[in-house]
C-alpha cells in the first residue's frame, strides 16, 4: 500500500497500481488516447501526462507507480497546453471523413479534438499516398490510424494471436500482419473492438450503418459456454423490408471483457418463422404420444424447465448426453471434493500463474479459456501445460510445456497426474492405498507419460502460487469419466490447484443442473427439441415446428464461471415457442421467464425473478451480470477405483473438434464465419488411412454417413485426424470425441 | 423600416392606436332604406364593371393561369427536397453520413448505405415520407455537403397519405449537372454569402 496525493486528495495505491489506476479508481480525470484496461500500458499517446510536485517535467500516469508521499497534478495550465499539442500532431492529415466514417459518433479522436477545441490544422507534414488494407473480416484504412498501438497489445496480450505489428517508419508508420502478407489470424476481431478510431473496421459492417442508429440489446453469446457478454446492435432491416429489424454488428465492451469472433461476427442465426398452426397441433400430439424428448445444450435454463415439466405432465424421458455427461462428472467429482461446484473461474483462471489444460483443444472448444490463459501468461508469466494427443499450433505463444498422450488413456494420465501433483500430501488410507497400487511402469508405457515430462512440470510449477487445472470435455464423456472425475476432485481438494471444468456447450452445465435426465436410448419416438428425433422442434428453420433461437428469447444460462448470466431478445420471433407448447399441455406459465425464480435452488441457483437481473460491467470493470451460483455442499463418500486395463486407438482415428469460430449447427447458419469442414490430417494419418491430400472420403458417424474431402496438414503430427461436426445439423453425438473409424467407398 | 428598439418597447397602447372612421350601423326603418337607396343609386357597380371591361379590351390580364404557370417563389421557401450533384463532374454529393436523417424532427428521413467497389461509402437507397414531412428545412440545414435542399416544388399530389419520395426522384438529373445547368441553390440549405472569406487555410510547409 502506497499513500499519496492527487490533486490534493489523500488517495492509496495496492500493489501493482499505476497512477492512472487509482486516479480512475477515485473519478480523478485523466485524459488517454491507447489506454486500455486489460493489457499493459501501450504508452504511445503521452495524454496522460501528469505532474509531480517538486520534479521537473510530465510522467506517464499510465505506467508509474505512484511512490509514497508523492503530490499528483493531473490538471494544470502546462498539461493542458501539453495535451492539446497533442491533440493538435493527431489531427494533422487526419482525412475529414467523419461524415462517413464507421467510428464517427464513437471515436475518441472525434471526441479529444472537440475536448480539446482543435478547431484547425496548426502543424503540416506532407502526406502520402496509403492503401486500405482488407484482410477478410476486417478492413484496415492506414490514414485513420493513429497508431496507439491498442490492436497489437490486445492481439498479442490477450488473444495470443500476436498476428499483428507496427512497422515503424516515422510519417509512414502502419499496423501490418505480423510476418505475414496478409492478416492470418482467428479473427476473433478484438482489435475491432479496442480501435479508437475508425482505422480497423468489420468489412461486413462498414459502412452499413451509423453508430447512434443502432440499438444495444445486451445479451450473453449463445456459442459457447464462456459466456461472454455482448451487445447486438440492431435496426431496421432497410428501406426495402419494412417492418423488419436486423442484427449489424455485436459489440463488446472491450474495456474489460474480450469476445471470440463467433460471439463478433456470427450473430446471425435468428430464425424467422410466423404460427404455423397445423405445425403447432402436430407437435401437440407428437409430445402427447413420444416416448423422450431429446435436446441440445444449446437451450436457456427456462427452457429446460418446461422440459422437466413436459416430462413430469406427460411421463416422458429427457434425453440430453452432453449435458448428462456433465451431471455423471460432476456427481462424482462432488463425491470426492464435498462441493457441488467446480472452484475456478475464467477471474480466477486469469489470475493463475501455473495452469494445465488437459483433455480438450482448448482454443477452439473455448476461446474464453484460451484468452484467459493468454492473459495469464503475458501478465502474470504464468506456465502452462497443455495435455493432449494433438498439439495445438494456436496455444504456442502461450504453453510451457506440451504433454502428449495417447487416445484414451485419460484415465491413466490423471492418476499419474494427480499422483504427481499430490506427493506428500495427506491422503485418506484408500486413497493412498489407489497410488500404491498404482502400476507406473504400465502406466507410462500406455499413456505415453514420461516420469521425466512429470517432473519438469512439478519443476515449472515450483514458483507458482495460484495454479489452475483445466479439464475438457474429453474427459467428460470419457468411458472412465467418474474415476477422472475422482481425481480431479482429489487434486483440488489435497493440491493447491483449482478447477475450471469446460462445459461443452453454452448451456450443458445450466441443463445439467437443472435437467432430470434419462439415458439416452435409440428409442423411435422421440421428440426433438434442437436435437434429432421423429418430429423435430428446431430453432434451426429446418424442423417440423419452428421456435426462437438464443437471440429472439428471454432467458438464462448458466457460464463456465457458475454464472448465471440473462440474455435478451434481439430480433423478435412471431411463432410459437417452447412457453406456448407446454402451456397447451396443461404445464402453465404466463412467460418463459416466469421459470428463472423457480430454478432448483439446491443445485445454488436463487430465487431471482428475471426482471431483476442485471447485465453490464460497471464503469469501473466490477462485472455485474446475472450472479454467482451458491456454493453447495455434497456428501463426501467416493473415491478413486483401480484404473481400468487403458483402452488402445489404433490405426487411423479422428478427434471431433470444430475449425475456429464454429462451434455447431448455429454457427454454421451465420454468414460471415468460415465453414471449412475438410478431414484434416497429417502425413502419418494420411499414410495409416491410405488417403492423399484433396480424397473424396466417406464413413459412419451418429448413424449416418459424412463425407469429406480429406486435406493434409503439416502442422499436425501423429495418427489423428481432425474431423469438424458444426455443419452436421443436429447429427452429431456427444459421445468419446476421438472415434476410430473405416473410411469407404472413396472416390 | 423598424428597428429593434421599436420592437422592444412592449407598451403597444402608447399611441399605437387610432380610431377607423366607420359609419354607424342604420337602425330605425328609415336609415336602412336610405342605405339601400344610396348603395343602389351611387352606381359603384358600374365603377367595376367598367374596369374589368377596361382591361379587358387592353388584354393587361392579371389572373396567373394556373397550373399552367405559376407565381416565382421566394428563395427560402422550403418545398419538396432536391438532391444536387456536383458541378461539371456530375458525383452526387449525398455522402450518406445520416445526418438528415438523424436530425429529422417527424422522423421521415430513412436511407440504406454500402460499402462499394472503391471501399467507399455509397447510399443505395434514400426516401422522405412526405406525407409525415414537416418541411421545417433540419435536413437541408444540417447537410454538411449542401446534398440536399430544399425546392421549389409545392404540388404534391397522391393517392396515399405516406406518398414517399425516392432518391432516383430528387436527384438532380445527371446530363443537367455535367452541362453545368444546375445554379447552385440560393435558398434553404445554402452556403451563406462571402464564406470563402472565412474559410482557414492549412499551413503547407512543403
Ligand atoms: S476516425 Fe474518428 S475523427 Fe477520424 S474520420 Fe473517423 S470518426 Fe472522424
Ligand atoms: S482479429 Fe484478433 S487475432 Fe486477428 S489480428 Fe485482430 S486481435 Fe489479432
Ligand atoms: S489500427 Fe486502431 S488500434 Fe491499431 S494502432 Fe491504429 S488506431 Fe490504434
Ligand atoms: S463463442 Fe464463447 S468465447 Fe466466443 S464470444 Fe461466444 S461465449 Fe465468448
Ligand atoms: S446530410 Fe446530406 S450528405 Fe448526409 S446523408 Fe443527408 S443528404 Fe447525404
Amino acid at each position: 500500500m502506497v499513500n499519496f496525493k492527487i490533486n490534493g486528495r489523500s488517495v492509496t495505491a495496492e500493489r501493482g497500481d499505476t497512477i492512472i489506476n487509482v486516479a480512475r479508481r477515485e473519478d480523478i480525470y485523466i485524459p488517454t488516447m491507447c489506454y486500455i484496461e486489460k493489457t499493459s500500458p501501450c504508452a504511445s499517446c503521452r495524454l496522460c501526462s501528469v505532474e509531480v510536485e517538486g520534479h521537473d517535467g510530465f510522467v506517464l500516469s499510465c505506467n508509474t507507480p505512484p511512490t509514497e508521499g508523492i503530490h499528483v497534478i493531473t490538471d494544470s495550465e502546462s498539461l493542458k497546453t501539453e495535451r492539446t499539442n497533442i491533440m493538435r500532431m493527431y489531427d494533422v492529415n487526419h482525412p475529414l471523413e467523419c461524415g462517413v466514417c464507421d467510428k464517427s459518433g464513437e471515436c475518441d479522436l472525434q471526441n479529444k479534438t472537440l475536448e480539446f477545441n482543435v478547431g484547425q490544422q496548426y502543424f503540416s507534414a506532407k502526406d502520402q499516398p496509403r492503401k486500405i488494407e482488407n484482410w477478410g473480416l476486417i478492413n484496415y484504412d492506414p490514414s485513420l490510424c493513429i497508431l496507439c498501438e491498442k490492436c497489437t497489445h490486445v492481439c498479442n496480450e490477450v488473444i495470443g494471436d500476436d498476428a499483428l505489428d507496427l512497422l515503424f517508419g516515422g510519417y509512414n508508420s502502419k499496423v501490418i500482419p505480423k510476418n505475414a502478407e496478409t492478416l492470418d489470424c482467428t479473427f476473433c476481431g478484438e482489435c475491432i473492438a479496442v480501435c479508437p478510431v475508425g482505422a480497423l473496421v468489420s468489412s461486413d459492417f462498414q459502412y452499413s450503418a451509423n453508430a447512434w442508429e443502432l440499438s444495444k440489446i445486451p445479451a450473453t453469446c449463445a456459442h459457447c459456454s464462456a459466456g461472454c457478454a455482448l451487445e447486438y446492435e440492431v435496426k431496421h432491416a432497410g428501406i426495402d423490408s419494412p417492418g423488419e429489424e436486423s442484427i449489424y454488428r455485436v459489440s463488446n465492451n472491450f474495456e474489460y471483457a474480450t469476445l471470440c469472433g463467433a460471439g463478433r461476427f456470427g450473430f446471425d442465426f435468428a430464425n424467422r418463422a410466423s404460427k404455423d398452426e397445423a405445425a403447432f397441433d402436430a407437435a401437440l400430439s407428437a409430445l402427447q404420444n413420444a416416448e423422450a424428448i431429446r435436446f441440445s445444450s444449446v437451450i436457456s435454463n427456462e427452457e429446460t424447465m418446461i422440459l422437466n415439466g413436459l416430462k413430469a405432465k406427460l411421463g416422458l424421458k429427457l434425453f440430453n448426453e452432453d449435458a448428462r455427461h456433465m451431471q455423471t462428472f460432476m456427481n462424482a467429482y462432488a463425491n470426492v471434493s464435498g462441493k457441488r461446484h467446480y472452484s475456478a473461474t475464467l477471474e480466477t483462471l486469469k489470475a493463475s500463474d501455473g495452469i494445465i489444460i488437459i483433455g480438450s483443444r482448448i482454443a477452439t472448444d473455448n476461446p474464453g479459456v484460451r484468452y484467459a490463459t493468454t492473459t495469464a501468461a503475458r501478465h502474470n508469466g504464468a506456465k502452462v501445460v497443455y495435455m493432449h494427443p494433438l498439439e495445438d499450433a494456436l496455444l504456442q505463444n502461450t504453453v510451457t510445456q506440451f504433454i502428449k498422450y495417447e487416445v484414451g488413456t485419460e484415465e491413466g494420465v490423471l492418476a499419474l497426474l494427480a499422483q504427481t501433483l499430490l506427493v506428500g500430501k495427506e491422503l485418506t488410507q484408500r486413497e493412498q492405498a489407489f497410488f500404491d497400487g498404482l502400476d507406473e511402469g504400465y502406466l507410462n508405457a500406455e499413456t505415453n507419460v514420461g516420469d521425466d515430462e512429470l517432473a519438469l512440470l512439478v519443476k515449472q510449477f515450483m514458483r507458482s502460487k495460484s495454479k489452475t487445472l483445466v479439464v475438457g470435455s474429453d474427459l467428460l464423456a470419457h468411458a472412465r469419466a467418474e474415476n477422472i472425475a475422482h481425481l480431479v476432485a482429489m487434486i483440488e481438494k489435497y493440491s493447491d490447484f483449482t478447477v475450471l471444468v469446460v462445459p461443452t456447450e453454452v448451456n450443458t452445465l445450466g441443463v445439467s443442473l437443472i435437467a432430470d435426465l434419462d439415458i439416452d436410448v435409440a428409442s423411435k419416438n422421440v421428440v426433438g427439441y434442437n436435437a434429432k428425433g421423429s418430429f423435430v422442434i428446431s430453432a434451426l428453420g429446418d424442423g417440423n415446428l419452428n421456435v426462437p433461437a438464443l437471440n429472439q428469447q428471454e432467458g438464462t444460462v448458466v457460464s463456465i464461471d457458475k454464472r448465471l448470466l440473462p440474455t435478451n431478445v434481439a430480433l423478435s420471433f412471431d411463432g410459437y415457442t417452447l412457453n406456448d407448447l407446454a402451456n397447451a399441455l396443461g404445464v402453465y406459465a404466463k412467460n418463459t421467464i416466469d421459470y428463472t425464480a423457480a430454478l432448483p435452488v439446491e443445485s445454488g441457483f436463487q430465487a431471482v425473478e428475471f426482471d431483476s437481473l442485471e447485465n453490464f460491467y460497471s464503469a469501473k470493470g466490477a462485472d455485474i451480470r446475472g450472479y454467482t451460483l451458491n456454493e453447495v455442499t455434497a456428501k463426501r463418500g467416493g473415491h478413486p477405483e483401480d484404473v481400468d486395463e487403458l483402452p488402445e486407438f489404433n490405426g487411423a482415428v479422428i478427434y471431433h473438434v470444430n475449425p475456429v469460430l464454429q462451434f455447431n449447427a448455429f454457427t454454421a447458419k451465420t454468414v460471415q464465419l468460415e465453414k471449412d469442414n475438410n478431414l484434416y490430417g497429417s502425413a502419418s494419418f494420411a499414410a495409416a488411412a491410405r488417403l492423399g491430400d484433396g480424397d473424396a472420403v466417406a464413413f459412419e458417424y451418429a448413424g449416418e454417413t459424412v463425407r469429406r474431402i480429406f486435406k493434409l496438414d503439416d502442422t499436425l503430427k501423429g495418427t489423428v485426424a481432425l474431423h469438424p461436426t458444426f455443419d452436421l445439423g443436429l447429427n452429431v453425438t456427444s459421445g468419446y470425441r476421438f472415434e476410430h473409424v473405416n473410411f469407404y467407398e472413396r472416390e | 423600416m423598424m428597428s429593434l428598439k421599436e420592437f422592444e418597447n412592449r407598451n403597444v397602447s402608447e399611441g399605437a392606436y387610432y380610431k377607423v372612421d366607420i359609419p354607424d350601423y342604420p337602425e330605425t326603418g328609415w336609415e336602412k332604406a336610405k342605405q339601400v337607396f344610396s348603395r343602389a343609386i351611387k352606381g359603384e357597380l358600374f365603377v367595376g364593371l367598367y374596369i374589368v371591361m377596361r382591361e379587358m379590351i387592353k388584354f393587361d390580364i392579371h389572373t396567373v393561369q394556373y397550373p399552367k404557370e405559376k407565381l416565382p417563389i421566394g428563395p427560402r421557401y422550403r418545398a419538396v427536397h432536391e438532391m444536387q450533384r456536383l458541378w461539371e463532374s456530375g458525383t452526387e454529393r449525398c455522402i450518406g453520413c445520416g445526418l438528415c436523417e438523424k436530425i429529422c424532427i417527424s422522423d421521415c428521413i430513412r436511407m440504406d448505405t454500402k460499402i462499394d467497389e472503391q471501399s467507399r461509402k455509397q447510399v443505395t437507397e434514400y426516401t422522405i415520407n412526405l406525407g409525415r414531412c414537416i418541411f421545417c428545412g433540419y435536413c437541408a440545414e444540417v447537410c454538411p455537403e449542401l446534398a440536399i435542399v430544399h425546392g421549389g416544388r409545392y404540388e404534391n399530389t397522391s393517392e396515399q397519405r405516406a406518398h414517399y419520395i425516392g432518391y432516383e426522384d430528387m436527384l438532380t438529373p445527371f446530363d443537367m449537372a455535367v452541362k453545368g445547368q444546375v445554379a447552385e441553390y440560393p435558398g434553404f440549405g445554402a452556403i451563406t454569402p462571402h464564406e470563402d472569406e472565412r474559410v482557414k487555410s492549412t499551413p503547407l510547409a512543403y
